[in-house]
């Protein structure tokens, strides 16, 4: 009876909605927040690159694309002033004009009241408005990065008008910016996007977008399925479900896009503290974890093994400073300390409860060692919730636990500082600096001099720093890479292939529906 | 006279106790939200904040103030009617809940109708012949439809209605092409008052699998309760007597068994109702249904203590009232009841 009533009041709704050119895309996660100064989840940084524009875009090739700066970054006094010219003919979304003011005013405020001001960090020692359209920092040492930080989707600017009031304070649900889209609609579960009139670059290619998040993986998959959305954005994204979209792409029922692999998955030892003071037991851990099989099992090969702290699609990024699977050596080593027959190493894996490629990942490790090495190694599997285990990673709450990590700008400094960086080092462990909020409480000597050093080579000697950082760290194994994940999108055929731009960035505004017999809208 | 002044004096005790639950209830949520592992500070600025930025933000929330200060400028506030700011976005909790209880209220009231119609139906449906297919085939009903996993059903109703047939949306509360209508939050109402029909179409096609889900699932229920008391009420003295008097079996049911039978149920159903405004929380994770309770799962797992208080105060305030309402209706209806 409930069935019939059911299906008796799905008639009412059966008919398919009339073409339209607008697009709706679906992604996992509520948006609490607009303000470039906060914003740090994916689906809040894909929707102001919509709203805005950032200076410079990485392109898929490494290359800089000026965007709202006008020509590439000129330094000068030894590399410790950056001039940037600015375009002339823009405008923010509210009509004030887009000028040096207004690129200063947006980065003083994000070095003011950025939750994620660390990503400049100290570099920028002030902001000039050199003319009306001409920007200068003055950084407070000479810095490589700056270049990858210039793209961050952070440092997007924003009106100064409509921001005046905003000044020194977050604005969450609206955002004024000069990007090829104008927000006229947000909730925190659905947000609705016009193209922008005035805008100062190539229009978009359809008739605006609606945003919508779903709270599961199930709902997401469903509604591409189901073709109630046009695209799916999203990373996190049920395994099972991700593959069957990727063999739907494959066999030309979907668009399937990539973008750059920017997300690795490791594991992080407590260094400071028994059992993993020895770093020989470190260095088993490392050899003992078989990332091929890992990826194919869990991730249906769709998560890259890594063995580098540093993506390789960066500049001096690598997938191979750690040693490969080898549990002869990780036998050895754990016999050495005195561990195997009969006397097996038993430590608790934590894995964030919340994530599901964590437990698969935490299990097929397990399985692998019960396998490799039974008289050598147990591992006691404990899911805890992420927020519980982000607090309680800086206090040393976990002997080993899986994480994952994105950089905030597309910088082989944006992965190492964090977990790396130390501002009191003793031996070899960090008593105070990111190494320590990172859970591994781990340095070396001379570690944290190249790592500063990095930051101010260029080219080749650049490269050459980075690779001792990563052996350093390979050696030191408090961090154990597994593996290396992009972003993903999935589009229906009646859509124009989307497109990922070098940071990440799913280029909405690219986006076309093409109807039956035509091209363009 | 003297049953009317006793009906005011227990509708006034048991309003006079409902603050005193409310004080109890608002207590243990602060405490137990301050004792769970997790720092609000963490979740809005990142635990790689610089520490002046943390301490900063830790003095303005008074997160630096003690526990007893924390305490009473919260009981403070409450009294005010000020629920605080969310800690996040520093929206007001009050605002967060206008927008989102009713979408919960929406969802619970359509569900509980459909599921009150269809579970009294089945469970009327077998009176006629007690043992008999029907009633058999109500108790299996009854018993099943109890019994189901909520989220196993919700994601099963999912996949067939949704993705597999894709006669309905998938989640969601309104198709994200339309303009949502102003008004109440109340999207139905709304809707039907502005004659807006492609916004009351939508609105109704997005309930459809929610509301029926949990409908499902709580019919049983209804199924039940009536199936027991109607046969217990049936075996009443004052049913014989009606008998005796010649009344027909129908005339019987329908005047002296069913009233009777009923008044539990009503009880059932305000308990039902009130439990469902938070607690329907896997149907609103399966449908991306962005009510109370989804609200309330994400503030909890962002340490949004203001939002976790104030959504379960104004939760525990709702069930308060309508279990009151409903004893007081109950004393109402049946002369029995004695305060």
């Amino acid at each position: 009876m409930l069935i019939g009533l059911v299906l008796a009041l799905a008639q009412m709704g059966c008919q398919a909605p009339p073409p339209t050119t607008r697009i709706t895309v679906a992604s996992a996660g509520r948006i609490s927040s607009l303000d470039p100064a906060q914003a740090s989840t994916l689906s809040a940084t894909q929707l102001i690159s919509a709203l805005g524009d950032p200076l410079y875009r990485l392109k898929r090739d490494g290359s800089l694309e000026p965007r709202l700066a006008a020509s590439a970054p000129v330094l000068s006094d030894g590399g410790r002033t950056v001039t940037i010219p600015l375009r002339t003919d823009v405008r923010f979304h509210d009509g004030t004009p887009f000028n040096a003011a207004a690129m200063a005013f947006s980065l003083r405020r994000f070095l003011n009241i950025g939750t994620l001001s660390y990503v400049v960090g100290d570099r920028i020692a002030s902001v000039e408005e050199a003319d009306a359209h001409t920007l200068r920092l003055h950084l407070s040492r000479p810095s490589t990065s700056l270049r990858g930080l210039l793209t961050s989707i952070n440092l997007t600017p924003i009106s100064p008008k409509a921001y005046s009031s905003h000044q020194d304070r977050f604005l969450h649900d609206r955002f004024v910016g000069t990007g090829p889209y104008k927000l006229t609609r947000f909730s925190e579960h659905q947000q609705r996007l016009e193209p922008f009139a005035q805008y100062w670059g190539e229009a978009p290619r359809n008739n605006g977008l609606d945003l919508i998040t779903l709270s599961n993986s199930t709902a997401l998959y469903g509604a591409l399925r189901s073709g109630e959305v046009d695209l799916l954005l999203s990373a996190s994204i049920d395994e099972d479900q991700r593959h069957t979209l990727h063999q739907q792409a494959i066999a030309g029922d979907l668009h399937e896009s990539v973008g750059p692999a920017m997300e690795i998955g490791y594991i992080t030892l407590l260094s400071n503290q028994d059992p993993f003071q020895d770093p020989n037991l470190r260095r088993a851990l490392a050899v003992s974890l078989n990332r091929t099989e890992i990826s194919e099992r869990v991730s249906y090969g769709l998560r890259r093994p890594l063995r580098a702290l540093v993506p390789p699609s960066l500049p001096g990024g690598a997938l191979a400073s750690w040693p490969k699977h080898n549990p002869n050596q990780a036998r050895e080593l754990l016999r050495a300390a005195g561990y195997c027959n009969g006397r097996p190493l038993r430590f608790p894996l934590t894995f964030r409860s919340n994530v599901p490629a964590d437990k698969l990942l935490a299990l097929t490790w397990q399985a692998q060692v019960q396998r490799d090495l039974p008289d050598c190694l147990v591992l006691e599997l404990d899911g805890v919730e992420s927020t519980t285990i982000y607090r309680q990673l800086g206090e040393g709450a976990f002997k080993a636990v899986m994480l994952d990590w994105r950089g905030s700008y597309p910088d082989p400094e944006a992965y190492l500082t964090p977990l790396l960086s130390c501002t009191s080092v003793r031996g070899d462990h960090c008593v105070d600096g990111e190494a320590a909020i990172s859970g591994s409480f781990w340095s070396a000597p001379g570690l944290q001099t190249t790592l500063l050093e990095t930051d101010t080579l260029v080219g080749e000697a650049r490269r050459n720093a980075l690779d001792r950082v990563e052996h350093l760290s390979a050696n030191g194994a408090a961090y154990i890479p597994v593996w290396l994940d992009s972003p993903r999108a999935w589009a229906q055929l009646n859509l124009s292939p989307p497109k990922f731009d070098g940071s990440g960035q799913l280029m909405l505004a690219e986006l076309e529906r093409r109807f039956e017999g035509t091209t363009n809208n | 006279m003297g049953r009317a002044r006793d009906l005011a004096r227990y509708s006034a005790t048991r309003l006079a106790l409902a603050p005193l639950m409310l004080w109890l209830i608002a207590s243990l949520v602060f405490l137990l939200l301050r004792v769970a592992p997790g720092d609000p500070v963490d979740a809005v600025l990142g635990s790689r904040a610089p520490a002046a930025a943390k301490a900063a933000m830790r003095a303005r929330l008074g997160l630096d103030q003690s526990l007893l200060d924390q305490y009473l400028t919260y009981l403070n506030g409450l009294l005010h009617g000020d629920l605080g700011q969310a800690l996040i976005n520093q929206e007001p909790v009050r605002t967060i809940i206008g927008k989102t209880l009713p979408a919960s209220l929406e969802l619970s009231v359509i569900a509980l109708v459909m599921a009150a119609v269809v579970g009294l139906s089945v469970g009327f449906s077998g009176i006629a012949r007690p043992e008999g297919t029907l009633d058999l085939g109500g108790r299996l009903y009854g018993l099943g439809t109890y019994a189901l996993p909520p989220f196993w059903v919700a994601m099963l109703v999912q996949l067939v209605f949704a993705v597999s047939l894709g006669w309905l949306p998938v989640g969601g509360r309104f198709p994200p092409s339309l303009l949502p209508p102003d008004g109440s939050g109340f999207f139905l109402l709304d809707s039907a008052l502005q004659s807006n029909w492609a916004a009351f179409r939508g609105t109704v096609r997005h309930l459809i699998l929610p509301a029926g889900t949990l409908a499902l699932l709580l019919s049983g229920t209804f199924t039940t309760a009536l199936r027991l008391n109607l046969r217990r009420t049936l075996r009443g003295d004052y049913v014989e007597a009606a008998r005796s008097r010649g009344l027909s079996e129908r005339q019987v049911i329908l005047r002296h068994g069913l009233p009777n039978a009923l008044l539990p149920v009503l009880t059932i159903a305000g308990i039902t109702v009130a439990s469902l405004i938070g607690g329907a929380l896997l149907i609103e994770v399966t449908f991306s249904w962005p009510g109370i309770a989804l609200r309330l799962q994400e503030a909890i797992n962002q340490r949004d203590y203001p939002v976790v208080q104030g959504i379960v105060v104004v939760i525990a305030a709702l069930v308060v009232l309508v279990s009151v309402a409903v004893d007081l209706l109950v004393a109402a209806l049946d002369p029995r009841v004695r305060y």
